[in-house]
C-alpha cells in the first residue's frame, strides 16, 4: 500500500443561513493514497464539492482533522493555506474560468507569477505544461478563440504547471460533450498514471467515475459505500475514448 | 508577463467601457486642471500683493462713496518721520471702456507725484517714470487691454467713462505692465481727471481709495488702526485693509470666483469618483468568479486588492493624464488672455495645477477602487466558486 496523501478524521462541517445550522459533512474520515485517482459521486447538496474544498484548502472544517502530505490543515491561517495551495493543489473548474484577455499561454503561466522564477524558466513551463495537454498549436490563442475541450485543457495545463501534488476537479466534464469529456478523462488518466498525481474528482457522470480508481458515494454529507474500479474497465474507458 | 501587464489586458476586457470611463474622467479633468490654474493664478496675484505693504483706505459703507482728496494729507500728516508710511497715492474709478466696445476697463485715475512710489511693482523706468511726470495724459495699461487692442507705447488712445461725469479723455500711452496681477488695469493721472472735470463745470477731486505704501508689516498694521480710529465717528469714515483682503473683498464682491473655482472642482471630483467607482464595482462583480479562481491558485487576498485597486488606479490615470496633458499644452502654447476675473487677466499653465490635478486624479482612482477592492479581499473563495455550478 502507497503512503497515505490526504487522510481526514472525524470531519464536520456546519453551514449556517439565518442562524440556522445546516450541518453539510457529518463524521467523515477518511485516507487517499498518494497518486490515487478518487472519484466523489453523489447527488446534488450530498457534500461532495464542500468536501473537495476542504482537501484543497479552502474551506475549514468546523470539526476534525484533514491532512494532506505533511500539512494538518486546520492548523493554517488563511495566508499560510492561500501559500500552501499555490505550492501542493491544482484545481479544475467546471467552467474553466480562464481569463479571457489572456493568451492560453499567458493562463497557464498566472500561478508561476507567485514563484520567484525567471521569464525563461516559466515559459519553459507554461510550454512544458502545454505539451502535456496537446496545445502546443494554441499557445497564442485566447480563450474565445478555443473549443470548450480546448479551454478545459489550458485550465488543466494552468492546474499542473506548478507541479502540485494534488489535482482536484470539481465536475470538470459537466459543460463538455461526450467525446470532448473522454479526452479531457484520459488526460487526468494520464496525469494520474504517468505523473503520479494525486487526483481527487467530483462528478455526477457514471461514466466519467469509471476512469477512477476508487469511487465514495455521498448522500446527506456521510458516505454511503465505495466502489473500486477494475483496471480493465478503466483500460475500456480509456480506450473508448481513443 | 508581469501582474502590471495583466492589469493592463484587463482594461481592454471591455474597450467601450474602458474609453467611456476614461473620457468621463478626461473631460472634467481638464476643466478642473484649467480650474485649478486659475486658483493658483488667483493666490500667485494675492501673494504678490501681500509683498508690496500697501494699505488701501476708503469709504467705510462702501468704495462707491468717494472720500475728500484732503484726506491724503490728514494721513500723511499722522506718520510725519515716514516710520511707517513711504507714500500716499489717491485714486478714482473712472469705468471707461474703448468708444464702441463692451467691456469697461479697470481704469484709475491715480495720484501723479506719488504713483511711481506706491506702485513701485509696476516697474516704470526712469524715462517712463519722465514721461510720466512730464504728459498729463499719460496713462500705463496692462498687458489685457493692449493684447485685445493692439495698443503700444506711443500709442494715443480714447477712452469713455461709464459712470457720471462721462467724460471721454485722450491718453497717451507711457508703459505696458507685464505682470499678470495687473493684466486689467489702465491708470492715468487723476490731476487730468480733475482738470477734465473742471472744465465741464464739475468740481469734484475726491478719491475713492487711497493707497499707503508702508515701510513694515507691523507699521501697516498700526496705521491700519490708527486710520480708522482716527477717522471714526466722522461724516468719511474709513475702512482700512492691505492690498490681499482688499482683492479677496473686490473678487468676492463681483462673484468669489476662486471660491466657485473650487465649488466646481469638488463637484467635478465627486461625479468622477462616482462614475468611477460603478465602472469599478461593475468590473468586479463581472470578475468575481474569476478573482475567486485567482484566490484559489495561491494569489493572496492582500495581492487581489492591490490588483483591484491598481487597475482604478490605472484607469484614472490614464483619464487624467488624457484630460489634462491635452489643456497643459493648449495652455503652454496659447495662453488665454482677456479674462476679466478680478485681478486675473489671463490663463496661463500652472505647473502647479498640473501636478495637483493628477494627483486628485490618483487619489479619485484610489477611492473609486476601495469598495470594490475591500469587496475583492473580503470574497470567499468557496462561496464565489459555489455561485458558478
Amino acid at each position: 500500500m502507497s503512503e497515505i496523501e490526504i487522510e481526514l478524521h472525524d470531519v464536520r462541517k456546519v453551514y449556517y443561513k439565518d442562524r440556522i445550522e445546516i450541518p453539510v459533512l457529518e463524521a467523515l474520515d477518511l485516507a487517499i493514497a498518494a497518486g490515487e485517482f478518487v472519484v466523489l459521486m453523489g447527488p446534488s447538496g450530498s457534500g461532495k464539492s464542500t468536501l473537495l474544498h476542504l482537501i484543497g484548502g479552502l474551506d475549514s472544517p468546523t470539526a476534525g482533522s484533514i491532512r494532506v502530505g505533511d500539512a494538518f490543515l486546520e492548523g493554517l491561517s488563511e495566508r499560510e493555506l492561500t501559500s500552501w495551495r499555490s505550492r501542493n493543489v491544482g484545481f479544475i473548474f467546471q467552467m474553466y474560468h480562464l481569463v479571457p484577455v489572456l493568451t492560453a499561454a499567458q493562463n497557464v503561466e498566472l500561478p508561476l507569477l507567485l514563484f520567484k522564477m525567471s521569464s525563461a524558466e516559466r515559459r519553459k513551463r507554461v510550454e512544458t505544461a502545454l505539451r502535456v495537454v496537446g496545445l502546443t498549436d494554441r499557445m497564442d490563442h485566447r480563450p474565445n478563440q478555443l473549443s470548450g475541450g480546448q479551454e478545459q485543457r489550458v485550465a488543466i495545463a494552468r492546474a499542473i504547471v506548478t507541479d502540485p501534488r494534488l489535482i482536484l476537479a470539481d465536475e470538470p466534464t459537466g459543460d463538455l460533450d461526450l467525446k470532448t469529456s473522454e479526452e479531457i478523462l484520459n488526460l487526468l488518466n494520464l496525469l494520474n498514471t504517468e505523473f503520479g498525481k494525486t487526483i481527487v474528482m467530483v462528478t455526477h457522470d457514471p461514466r466519467a467515475a469509471s476512469h477512477g480508481r476508487r469511487t465514495l458515494h455521498l448522500d446527506k454529507g456521510a458516505f454511503q459505500r465505495e466502489e473500486l474500479t477494475p483496471p480493465r474497465n478503466r483500460e475500456a474507458a480509456a480506450m473508448a475514448a481513443s | 508577463m508581469t501582474i502590471t501587464y495583466v492589469l493592463m489586458q484587463n482594461l481592454k476586457r471591455n474597450p467601450l467601457r474602458t474609453l467611456l470611463t476614461a473620457v468621463a474622467f478626461a473631460l472634467p479633468m481638464a476643466v478642473f486642471v484649467a480650474a485649478i490654474s486659475l486658483v493658483v493664478t488667483f493666490i500667485r496675484v494675492a501673494q504678490a500683493n501681500e509683498k508690496e505693504l500697501r494699505l488701501g483706505v476708503h469709504h467705510r459703507v462702501s468704495l462707491t462713496i468717494a472720500l475728500p482728496a484732503g484726506m491724503r494729507r490728514k494721513i500723511e500728516a499722522m506718520d510725519a518721520d515716514g516710520t511707517r508710511l513711504r507714500a500716499v497715492c489717491g485714486m478714482r474709478w473712472f469705468g471707461g471702456r474703448v468708444p464702441d466696445t463692451q467691456n469697461t476697463l479697470t481704469s484709475l485715475a491715480a495720484d501723479a507725484d506719488s504713483f511711481p512710489i506706491v506702485y513701485s511693482d509696476v516697474g516704470m523706468s526712469s524715462e517712463e517714470s519722465a514721461a510720466w511726470q512730464r504728459d498729463r495724459t499719460a496713462c500705463v495699461v496692462g498687458s489685457g487691454p493692449a493684447a485685445q487692442y493692439g495698443w503700444k507705447v506711443g500709442d494715443r488712445v480714447v477712452l469713455e467713462s461709464t459712470v457720471p461725469p462721462y467724460l471721454s479723455l485722450e491718453f497717451h500711452i507711457v508703459k505696458v505692465m507685464d505682470q499678470t496681477e495687473r493684466g486689467n488695469v489702465f491708470y492715468f493721472r487723476r490731476d487730468y481727471l480733475v482738470e477734465a472735470m473742471k472744465s465741464g463745470g464739475i468740481d469734484d477731486a475726491r478719491c475713492n481709495i487711497f493707497w499707503i505704501k508702508c515701510n513694515s508689516v507691523e507699521g501697516m498694521r498700526s496705521l491700519q488702526k490708527d486710520i480708522d480710529a482716527k477717522f471714526a465717528n466722522s461724516p468719511d469714515e474709513t475702512k482700512s485693509e492691505d492690498e490681499n483682503a482688499f482683492a479677496a473683498n473686490f473678487t468676492q464682491g463681483s462673484g468669489d470666483i476662486p471660491g466657485l473655482m473650487r465649488a466646481m472642482a469638488i463637484v467635478v471630483l465627486v461625479i468622477v469618483a462616482l462614475v468611477a467607482g460603478n465602472t469599478m464595482m461593475m468590473s468586479f462583480r463581472e470578475r468575481t468568479r474569476e478573482l475567486a479562481v485567482f484566490k484559489a491558485i495561491g494569489f493572496q487576498s492582500g495581492r487581489i486588492f492591490r490588483i483591484v485597486l491598481a487597475e482604478s488606479v490605472m484607469l484614472a490615470l490614464i483619464g487624467s493624464v488624457a484630460g489634462v496633458v491635452p489643456v497643459a499644452i493648449g495652455l503652454a502654447l496659447a495662453p488665454v488672455r482677456g479674462l476679466r476675473m478680478g485681478p486675473v487677466s489671463s490663463l496661463e499653465l500652472s505647473p502647479t495645477a498640473v501636478v495637483v490635478s493628477l494627483v486628485i486624479g490618483l487619489l479619485v482612482g484610489l477611492s473609486a477602487g476601495l469598495w470594490p477592492a475591500y469587496q475583492a479581499l473580503r470574497l470567499r473563495t468557496v462561496d464565489a466558486l459555489r455561485r458558478v455550478a
